[in-house]
């Protein structure tokens, strides 16, 4: 057991290395300008107090997609960065700076800094900044995964256990249409829908009244991607346009970072319940997107789980049927459940992007979404995928260990 | 075939009259994938949609102007401040919900709390995207008479959609939309399957060193998430491709773009691939083979891979399914992968996801005093909708396809 997970741990430098690599590689093609901020060397912009001294792109020049740069001072940079050295070298300093999360700083023309939630980070380093709002996104994570898991596992065993029956094909097409709905598209009608029905709610149009709040909160505002700064959603906790903001501007202390359970840690309980509230739907959304695969693993593993012969066996002394499915079958088929998980979570977290874009919710992915457009913020995204492929890595690992620990098999190979 | 006197007569009619195995293998499948109804529903819609995509292949996309499409449909538009439809130039398009005559806007200002944009000859202030809130908020409504009473029979379809430039309708970018998708996901998926099934073909052939520097090779690969990984790709792409005169154009751009894409898909059906081949490489008939003399390619091309093909088929057609998906959730993010912002290849993910956009567009619009609140439900549902039915087909067909190949799960 021990030397199995010790292997596996040992495999985890070579992975993140590779990766870098990779980044490496796919940044070095950038052109000059683009490039500094992608292999996201802090010096540079440490030293932008004085305008002269700043990359081009950073003084206003057009420099998005040129290579030459007029400014001396950049060159003068340019050389105490590394990155007139050989390619070896620029892959050291590079490997080590991703290593020591200095991952650069946020750049200062995309609509990321444009934008309200986020207009705090201009300048700021980009790996304080991702890890600021990142708990936000596991919260999203967890949320989403939690009606994951509690839909999957008892559908998957009852569509096994009814196997080409009405409730196995329901539950298929139910499935496969989570899968093909697009995360935008299905959001974007649970939007529209909820405007639309809330008009007729009491405390004024586009609003819903909540048991805190009976005059009605905006869920419209949800839509335009901003927090409600009038009516109840005030509190101690509360920024000017969100939590990032409380987060950023360190107007109370926030001692996990998680919005949850930071606002209950200061009493603020409503506050607690109403975040997690509007985490529900977007992660539904996401719940439904991402059913299908788990769902058909499960509803697969149970299938040949119970043809096995300890089934036989224990059916033939007398087990009552439920005991057999859910003791004897539904244990043994979660081993493979397992390890679906955490190769789903690769393509789970991927889909936050355009969720969290589309209900305005500030987290790592929308940031993500905003450094996108319309000029490209290359410290945010190389530095979000080396975030997030840390997260699938050691999701991984989390999840080997522990199929290791509950299927005794493995520990042979 | 030769009579051999050693072995009876029957015996010798019988060998010569059974078929093929690999066409009694086909017949097998499809006898057993015929049972299966969702399968069948899901083969049913597939082929419609392919149908359309050919029949859509064949017709010319009519690109239109704005001001040609405007003066058939509406009379003349007021282009007084100079919008030129074929630049893009400094100017940007706003238009109401049938695509036209709203007005034509030639310059934008971002600030920290609203847009202001000069429009026909005005200043507009329109409320930031995100912050604060627009005061006199007037909530939106479904209005379901717009679409009976468009300005053509069926008038929804003809509007054109909005944020698509060169500008083209509902209906003609729907037709080709289907045959772009295909076009895209098959060419992606199929680039990146081929490379997967050789290289994990030789990782599970050669063993050893060189199979497990592939594996942690397809390890690392599969740690970036798979969002990331095509827009890190496609961001460097599209940087090189615009630095470079030689890879400038369209046609150039659109291949650069697939490898893009098919370089995220390789490690998956490598992975997949490798495990097959471990398995079949010690089955008995390729021992046979081996000990009957075949050489170490016939023994790979006619005996292994032919044998691990079946899950890459069902991960085949699972990914075909997911790429619109993708390429939407993509545009819907505002990442531009077309080049130079132009959308020459109007693909069901990428009309469906500018709806979406335009829809908050509308939304914003509506909170201003005065301002149109019609929702244009019907550029959502009708691409959403073939979206729709085109990856479930996919999935239904998969899984149906599972279920027949996989003998345990035939009973």
């Amino acid at each position: 057991m021990l030397t199995y997970i010790l292997r596996r741990v040992a495999l985890v430098p070579v992975i993140i290395v590779g990766v870098m690599t990779i980044v490496f590689a796919l940044t070095s093609a950038l052109p000059v300008q683009d490039k500094i901020l992608a292999q996201h060397q802090p010096p540079i912009h440490a030293k932008c107090g004085t305008p002269e001294y700043c990359p081009c792109n950073l003084v206003g020049g057009n420099a998005t997609n040129t290579s030459m740069c007029k400014n001396p001072f950049f060159w003068r940079i340019y050389n105490e960065l590394g990155l007139n050295e050989p390619i070896p070298v620029q892959w050291g300093i590079f490997m080590y700076h991703s290593l020591t999360f200095q991952w650069g700083t946020v750049g200062n023309n995309s609509l990321l800094v444009g934008a309200a939630p986020y207009s705090y980070a201009k300048g700021i380093p980009v790996a304080g900044f991702l890890g600021g709002i990142l708990p936000y996104t596991i919260e999203l994570a967890l949320v989403s995964l939690g009606i994951i898991l509690a839909i999957a596992i008892p559908l998957g065993n009852l569509s096994a256990v009814n196997r080409n029956r009405p409730v196995d094909q329901a539950s298929r097409v139910m499935s496969f249409s989570g899968f093909a709905i697009p995360a935008y598209l299905l959001g974007g009608l649970v939007l529209i829908g909820i405007v639309v029905l809330s008009s007729s709610f009491v405390g004024g149009i586009g609003t819903v009244a909540t048991p805190w709040c009976h005059a009605g909160e905006s869920i419209y505002n949800e839509f335009t991607g901003s927090w409600p700064v009038e009516g109840c959603y005030t509190g101690a906790l509360q920024g000017s346009t969100g939590f990032p903001i409380w987060i950023a501007n360190s107007v109370v202390t926030h001692p996990t970072g998680f919005p949850t359970i930071d606002a209950a840690y200061h009493g603020q309980y409503w506050l607690a319940v109403d975040t997690l509230l509007r985490l529900m739907l977007p992660a539904l959304v996401i719940a439904y997107g991402s059913i299908a695969g788990l769902l058909r693993f499960v509803r697969n593993s149970m299938l040949e789980v119970m043809n096995l012969d300890y089934i036989r066996t224990a059916r033939a002394k007398g087990v009552p049927e439920k005991v057999v499915v859910n003791r004897h079958a539904g244990r043994n088929s979660l081993n493979v459940t397992i390890t679906v998980l955490g190769l789903t979570f690769a393509f789970f977290i991927g889909g936050f992007p355009v969720i969290e874009d589309v209900f305005g919710l500030d987290g790592v992915g929308r940031a993500l979404a905003l450094s996108v457009q319309p000029t490209i913020d290359f410290g945010v995204i190389f530095g979000s995928t080396l975030l997030f492929t840390y997260l699938v890595v050691a999701a991984n690992i989390i999840v080997d260990v522990l199929y290791a620990y509950l299927d005794p098999r493995v520990r042979l190979g | 075939m030769a009579l051999n006197t050693d072995e009876p007569l029957a015996t010798q009619v019988r060998a010569a009259r059974r078929p093929n195995p690999r066409i009694a293998q086909m017949k097998r499948t499809w006898y057993f994938f015929r049972r299966n109804t969702l399968g069948m529903v899901g083969l049913a819609i597939l082929i419609m949609i392919a149908v359309v995509a050919i029949y859509g292949a064949t017709q010319p996309l009519s690109w239109l102007s704005m001001t040609q499409y405007c003066s058939t449909n509406f009379g003349p538009l007021n282009s007084a401040s100079g919008y030129n439809s074929t630049t893009h130039g400094g100017a940007f398009l706003k238009s109401d919900v049938y695509g036209c005559a709203a007005y034509v806007c030639t310059y934008e200002t971002v600030l920290p709390t609203n847009y202001l944009q000069f429009c026909n000859g005005q200043w507009y202030k329109i409320p930031a995207p995100e912050g604060s809130v627009y005061p006199g908020a007037v909530a939106p409504t479904l209005n379901l008479g717009t679409f009976s009473s468009g300005p053509m029979p069926l008038g929804g379809l003809s509007t054109a959609i909005t944020g698509a430039f060169p500008v083209f309708n509902l209906a003609d970018g729907m037709l080709r939309g289907a045959d772009w998708s295909l076009i895209f996901s098959v060419s992606i998926v199929g680039i990146g399957a081929m490379a997967g099934l050789i290289i994990g073909a030789i990782a599970g052939l050669w063993g050893g060193y060189v199979d497990e520097a592939i594996m942690r090779l397809v390890d690392i690969f599969l740690s970036i998430p798979v969002i990331l990984f095509v827009i890190v790709t496609i961001t460097v792409v599209v940087s090189v491709a615009s630095q470079n005169a030689s890879l400038a154009g369209p046609d150039t751009e659109l291949s650069l773009l697939i490898l893009a894409f098919a370089a995220v898909w390789w490690p998956f059906y490598a992975r997949i691939v490798r495990g097959q081949v471990l398995v079949v490489r010690e089955q008995k008939y390729v021992e046979a083979a081996r000990a009957s003399g075949a050489k170490n390619g016939r023994i790979l091309f006619r005996h292994i891979i032919p044998n691990s093909m079946y899950p890459v088929f069902i991960q085949f057609s699972l990914d075909v399914g997911t790429i619109p998906l993708l390429i939407g959730g993509l545009v819907f993010l505002g990442f531009h992968i077309f080049p130079n912002d132009q959308i020459y290849f109007p693909e069901l993910g990428t009309i469906s996801a500018l709806a979406v956009q335009n829809l908050s567009d509308y939304l914003v619009n509506c909170t201003l005093p005065g301002g149109g609140c019609v929702i244009p439900w019907w550029q959502l549902l009708f691409p959403g909708l073939s979206l729709f039915l085109y990856a479930i087909s996919v999935n239904l067909l998969s899984d149906g396809l599972r279920d027949a190949l996989d003998p345990r799960l035939r009973r």
